[in-house]
């Protein structure tokens, strides 16, 4: 790398050789108007808006700024009279051609053309041909290009046809300065029926994400559909995007596991009475939980999908909780949240909220005086289930507005409270695959599938099989501080067996005696703690004594008695009933 | 077999449009009739240059010159010459002033002024065959080149010669080929070399021509100048519209490669070097460098920033070497006969630096207002009074000279007052024109100096790739406003306008189109700045061509009422009786000055 001296505007500086002498004046900060380029793109050099004054030698040259490669000793001017008269022309040239571009006109004012000599045109495209070299160079799927030649030149698609290659990622839009690319309300739509989705195809999943990092979303990510683009890669320092990426699987041998899989919400889908996926401005409590967050897509602002701020927010708690359709024990959390997020809503829409409860139970520490709170803030509360939601107006009031319908038990009436958005605290549910981790672990499941710990009180993080702990909503609906809690509970037994260095085995262990067995494999699936296997090899059933819990299933299986167990084959315990029968 | 005497019948494209070819034939035809066939041979030569009186043709070893053969003509010329030697008095070419015919070409001064360097083989071989070539010294200076001289001495043999490109640029051409070869041996690449044929000035055909005549000079040009630059790998980039010199370079390309002087192993050495014939697919701007290389590699044709000059990355980013048509048929002769004695043609001492002069000749195509109209090949520093006056033979119809506009569309108009200037690079550059290829258009005081500026600039416009701003939209404006000045719109501010607009589109444009642009409007402007003042302040056009500005009237007086200019007049804007001075409504009149050609008593008048 070779560094050459550069003067732009009497400013020294340093360079590396062949710099595009664009780069160098941005980096002293010496301006330059420029309307072909783009920082994402090869410079063009079309425009010419950037010309200015090259000294060299003996040497003056007009040159382009933005594709001008520097060379040792030049000296730069970018104010002359010649460079402005040169730039002022153009910029009248330009606008003979559009004269309406309010970037023209901004550079217009710049230079002091009031009047153009040759008057305004009304086209919009100044051919910079961004867009082509976008949709070219960058994204890679080659839709738009120039057609004809001189004046008639024109930026289009092939035969002037819609193309089915373009991909609609709307590249040409965002780089065109003229605004002379418009993105069609179609694309719009479909954009705005994915609302809470991913706006970018790189995005950080949650501001809470662990590990905090962006991800891809090959869906929607131009590189994987045009296999161009790549300017994440290009503008990433730290050259850490890796489009080739794949999912794999590891295999990782450990001394004890914790299963902590969490919970999944309940698809407010099974409750249709509340009209979610019917009515648009129905959302569930995690969508307006991403909303409120700043970093989200909305910015933190409440909207509704048209974009307006709600005026008043129904909040119904316990959807899909403590109700036998669904299910039927309290999910915990849903109290506290819905008050979390009646607060927030409240903040930053300053709506009126209504929260539709069977019981409040605050019961945490600090819970009820965070209720009290909002009872201040004139939150409304109705002690009810709400009996449906729907659109169905019958006074004026409640015209366009979302009609909440409820018995509000305290004064004994229906009552019909119109909104304008309705959140539903949805409850929290076992895993849908919450069945197979639990083969897997040989674990068991209490009846609303979370996994079973061993003992509720004595051993609240242990499963039945040994090494393998519980934490968190897995084993059933907790909030955050009890998740904390318990995964410090399970690290800490996890952590014991470790140090610990050594398992202890039961006494009263089964065995196998391979001389006796006939290789039924009856005993193998019988055993609750898998601790038995069928050795191909000699045609034996096997047994593992460091999983083995004596619980004698085998024993009492095993047809041709090669099952026995330690302190209990049949010869003591015959040995035992006789001794009893004696005394 | 020996023959006595050979008919060289002129098959240039000129010469083939007035039905040479068939002229040949039907002399064929005659000479079996008169069993002459083993005795008389009839050739088709490359354009021989006097396009004006075609179809052309020399009877050798006699040299004597025929022009405007018809079919008719062809029984009474091998009759009378061939079979009795009495050459044909009325077949021959009488200068317009004389009153008796020159039978002899070396007489004519069409050709008499003319130095044929580059022209050399021009209707005296046959293009097809290139045994003729051989036989006139052909592939001996690559047999030199490659066997008895290295690369560095062909190198510095063209640089000392001061060859300069023909095409236009005049950019030293030895010092061209090593920054090529520099640039390839730095980035260890192999560097290609091109023939620029796309030649699409209006009015230009030196290059065609020169493949027409002598395809087998360029080839040998080229093969000896990727010997010097080191490349094996060669293009000729021609128009489309040329489809006879397409084919005779196509067919020179496949009798060298026969030969053994393309492909692997030239001439028994381990030089390998092929050429490929590439079309153009009729953009003016191809004929620029990287225009034509975007072209070449198959993309749209359009010109790049040159920061970083072809010859360093060109044809798919390798060192590229561009010569025109004309550059490269020069090489030969020059390894031949030395560079002292092609410097010793031509103007300033340009063996220490080739930027001091220009040596060699050049080939013009001169057209227009003249009238020996056709290809010719002058020293470098003749003065443009003997290329019109000498060799055009001066102008047509008694008119007077205004200008010549040399260098194509781009190029400028130069006045009366600078006929005397020699005619190279710089001189023309300096006059605010410029050398070009070649063309050179001459034009008589009947030429509106304005309407030949806006025509070249609605040209331009037109040709214009529209990639760059000031181009597009500057060719665009200059043309409004110089069509608004002919049609009598103009405004006093005009004159400024379009000199502010040239200024900035020779300082802003990308290539070189642009930046050459504006030159017609510069140099009219320059030379000619009454008749745009004419134009604006008076409403006049004093060469009376602008439409808007004339209108016909009839001499009262003069007219007899002979009734032709009634019967010419498709609009019938003319009535009168017979015999009786015939009236003309301006409302009908369009313009069009046929009943001016059609007065026999110049009573019609042009206003």
């Amino acid at each position: 790398m070779k560094l050459v001296k550069v003067v732009i505007d009497g400013i020294k500086t340093e360079a590396e050789d062949r710099t595009p002498l664009l780069q160098v004046a941005q980096k002293v900060g010496v301006k330059i108007p420029t309307l072909c380029h783009h920082q994402l793109l090869e410079p063009y050099g079309v425009c010419r808006i950037c010309m200015v004054e090259v000294h060299m030698r003996n040497r003056v040259r007009m040159v382009t700024a933005c594709n001008y490669p520097v060379t040792d000793g030049i000296e730069v001017f970018t104010q002359t009279d010649r460079v402005r008269r040169t730039r002022k022309m153009i910029i009248e040239w330009l606008l003979a051609r559009c004269g309406q571009v309010p970037i023209l006109n901004a550079l217009a004012a710049e230079y002091g053309i009031v009047e153009p000599r040759f008057g305004r045109g009304d086209d919009t495209c100044i051919l910079c041909g961004q867009c082509v070299r976008v949709c070219s160079d960058v994204v890679g799927a080659n839709v738009l290009g120039f057609f004809n030649r001189g004046t008639t030149r024109y930026v289009g698609t092939p035969y002037d046809e819609p193309s089915d290659k373009c991909i609609a990622c709307t590249a040409c839009a965002r780089v065109c300065p003229t605004g002379c690319i418009t993105v069609d309300d179609e694309a719009e739509q479909i954009r705005g029926e994915l609302p809470l989705g991913p706006m970018t195809p790189i995005y950080i999943p949650t501001m809470q994400a662990v590990p905090h990092k962006p991800v891809i979303d090959a869906e929607s990510c131009i590189h994987f559909k045009t296999d161009g683009c790549r300017v994440c890669a290009s503008v990433c320092e730290a050259k850490a995007i890796d489009h080739g990426q794949q999912d794999r699987v590891e295999e990782i041998q450990v001394g004890s596991i914790i299963v902590s899989t969490g919970f999944q919400p309940v698809d407010p889908g099974r409750v249709p009475q509340y009209g979610y996926g019917q009515f648009p401005n129905v959302f569930t409590a995690l969508q307006v939980e991403h909303m409120v967050n700043a970093s989200g897509p909305t910015n933190g602002q409440v909207v509704l999908k048209n974009g307006e701020t709600p005026k008043s927010v129904g909040i119904i708690h316990c959807v899909g909780s403590r109700d036998k359709h669904t299910h039927e024990y309290c999910s915990r959390v849903c109290c506290m949240y819905s008050l979390k997020l009646a607060h927030l809503v409240h903040e930053r829409s300053n709506a009126k909220i209504y929260n539709f409860y069977i019981d409040m139970r605050a019961a945490g520490k600090g819970y009820e005086e965070f209720y009290n709170h909002l009872l201040e803030e004139g939150c409304e509360f109705i002690r009810g289930r709400v009996a449906e939601v729907s659109d169905w107006a019958v006074t004026p009031l409640e015209q366009n507005k979302l009609v909440i319908r409820v018995e509000d038990t305290l004064v004994g009436m229906v009552r019909r409270i119109p909104v304008d958005m309705v959140v539903l605290s949805t409850g929290l549910e076992a895993r849908a695959d919450a069945d197979q981790v639990r083969r897997l672990f040989n674990m068991s499941c209490s009846s609303e599938g979370f996994f079973l710990e061993r003992h509720p009180k004595l051993a609240p993080v242990s499963t039945f099989t040994d090494g393998v702990f519980i934490a968190g909503c897995a084993q059933g609906p907790k909030d955050i501080p009890d998740t904390v809690a318990q995964a410090g509970a399970a690290a800490a037994e996890a952590m014991a067996l470790i140090d610990k260095g050594q398992v202890e085995l039961e006494a009263y262990t089964a065995f196998i005696d391979e001389k006796l067995c006939s290789g039924c494999q009856i005993c193998v699936p019988l055993c609750p703690f898998s601790a038995i296997e069928f050795n191909k090899e000699k045609k034996v059933s096997h047994l593992n004594e460091a999983l083995c819990k004596g619980c004698g299933t085998c024993v009492a299986a095993c047809p041709s008695d090669a099952a026995q167990q330690h302190h209990f084959t049949d010869t003591q315990i015959m040995a035992e009933i006789e001794g009893v029968l004696v005394s | 077999m020996a023959f006595r005497s050979h008919v060289l019948v002129c098959a240039g494209t000129g010469c083939v449009s007035c039905g040479s070819l068939k002229i040949g034939t039907a002399i064929e035809r005659e000479l079996d009739k008169h069993g002459l066939r083993n005795e008389i041979q009839v050739v088709n030569t490359g354009c021989q240059g006097f396009c004006a009186e075609g179809p052309v043709l020399i009877v050798q070893p006699d040299g004597v010159f025929y022009c405007g053969i018809q079919d008719k003509d062809v029984p009474v010329l091998v009759e009378e010459h061939l079979l009795k030697g009495r050459p044909v008095q009325k077949l021959m070419y009488t200068p317009p002033a004389a009153a008796a015919p020159i039978p002899m070409l070396a007489e004519i001064p069409f050709f008499a002024k003319q130095k044929l360097i580059v022209l050399r083989n021009r209707g005296l071989i046959d293009p097809e065959r290139i045994e003729d070539y051989i036989a006139r010294d052909g592939y001996s200076a690559l047999a030199k080149a490659l066997t008895e001289m290295t690369a560095d001495q062909i190198m510095q043999e063209i640089k000392l010669s001061g060859l300069r490109g023909r095409g236009g640029g005049g950019f030293p051409t030895g010092i061209k080929w090593a920054t090529c070869r520099q640039a390839a041996l730095h980035r260890g690449v192999e560097p290609i070399v091109v023939c620029n044929a796309d030649e699409g000035d209006p009015g230009a055909f030196m290059d065609r021509s020169i493949i027409e005549s002598d395809p087998h000079a360029v080839i040998e040009g080229m093969i000896i100048g990727a010997r010097a630059i080191g490349s094996s790998r060669g293009f000729v980039y021609i128009r489309h519209e040329y489809p006879i010199a397409r084919e005779r370079l196509q067919k020179a390309l496949d009798q060298a490669r026969d030969a053994g002087l393309l492909g692997t192993g030239i001439l028994g050495t381990s030089f390998n070097f092929d050429i490929e014939v590439v079309q153009g697919a009729g953009a003016f701007v191809c004929g620029e460098s990287t225009a034509l290389m975007a072209s070449l590699e198959g993309r749209v044709g359009e010109p790049r920033a040159k920061y970083i000059h072809t010859v360093e990355f060109g044809y798919k980013n390798l060192p590229t070497n561009l010569n025109n048509v004309e550059t490269w048929a020069n090489v030969p002769l020059i390894i031949n006969r030395g560079a002292a004695w092609f410097s010793s043609m031509g103007t300033g001492e340009v063996a220490d630096n080739p930027w001091n002069g220009s040596s060699g000749t050049k080939v013009f195509s001169l057209v227009g207002k003249v009238n020996n109209t056709g290809l010719i090949e002058v020293p470098m520093g003749i003065s443009l009074r003997e290329i019109i006056f000498d060799i055009g033979g001066g102008i047509p119809n008694k008119r007077t000279f205004k200008a010549v506009q040399t260098g194509g569309p781009s190029g400028g108009c130069l006045p009366e007052a600078l006929l005397d200037m020699p005619v190279d690079f710089d001189n023309l550059t300096a006059a605010g024109s410029m050398m070009g290829s070649g063309g050179m258009i001459v034009m008589d005081d009947q030429t509106c100096m304005v309407d030949v500026a806006r025509y070249f600039i609605a040209f331009l416009t037109e040709e214009s790739c529209g990639k760059c701003t000031p181009c597009r939209e500057g060719l665009r404006c200059s043309l409004d406003v110089l069509t608004r000045i002919t049609e009598g719109k103009g405004e006093a501010s005009d004159i400024g306008l379009l000199e502010e607009m040239g200024g900035v589109m020779q300082d802003a444009c990308l290539c070189a189109l642009g930046t050459s642009a504006p030159n017609p409007v510069i140099s009219t402007l320059r030379y000619f700045r009454d008749e745009y003042d004419a134009h604006i302040r008076d409403h006049r056009c004093p060469a009376g061509t602008c439409k808007a500005l004339i209108h016909y009237e009839i001499d009262q007086a003069k007219c007899d009422g002979c009734h032709a200019c009634v019967t010419i007049c498709s609009t019938g804007a003319i009535t009168g009786q017979v015999k009786y001075p015939h009236l003309l409504k301006q409302d009908l009149c369009i313009k069009c000055g046929a009943c001016i050609e059609a007065c026999k008593r110049d009573a019609v008048l042009r206003v």
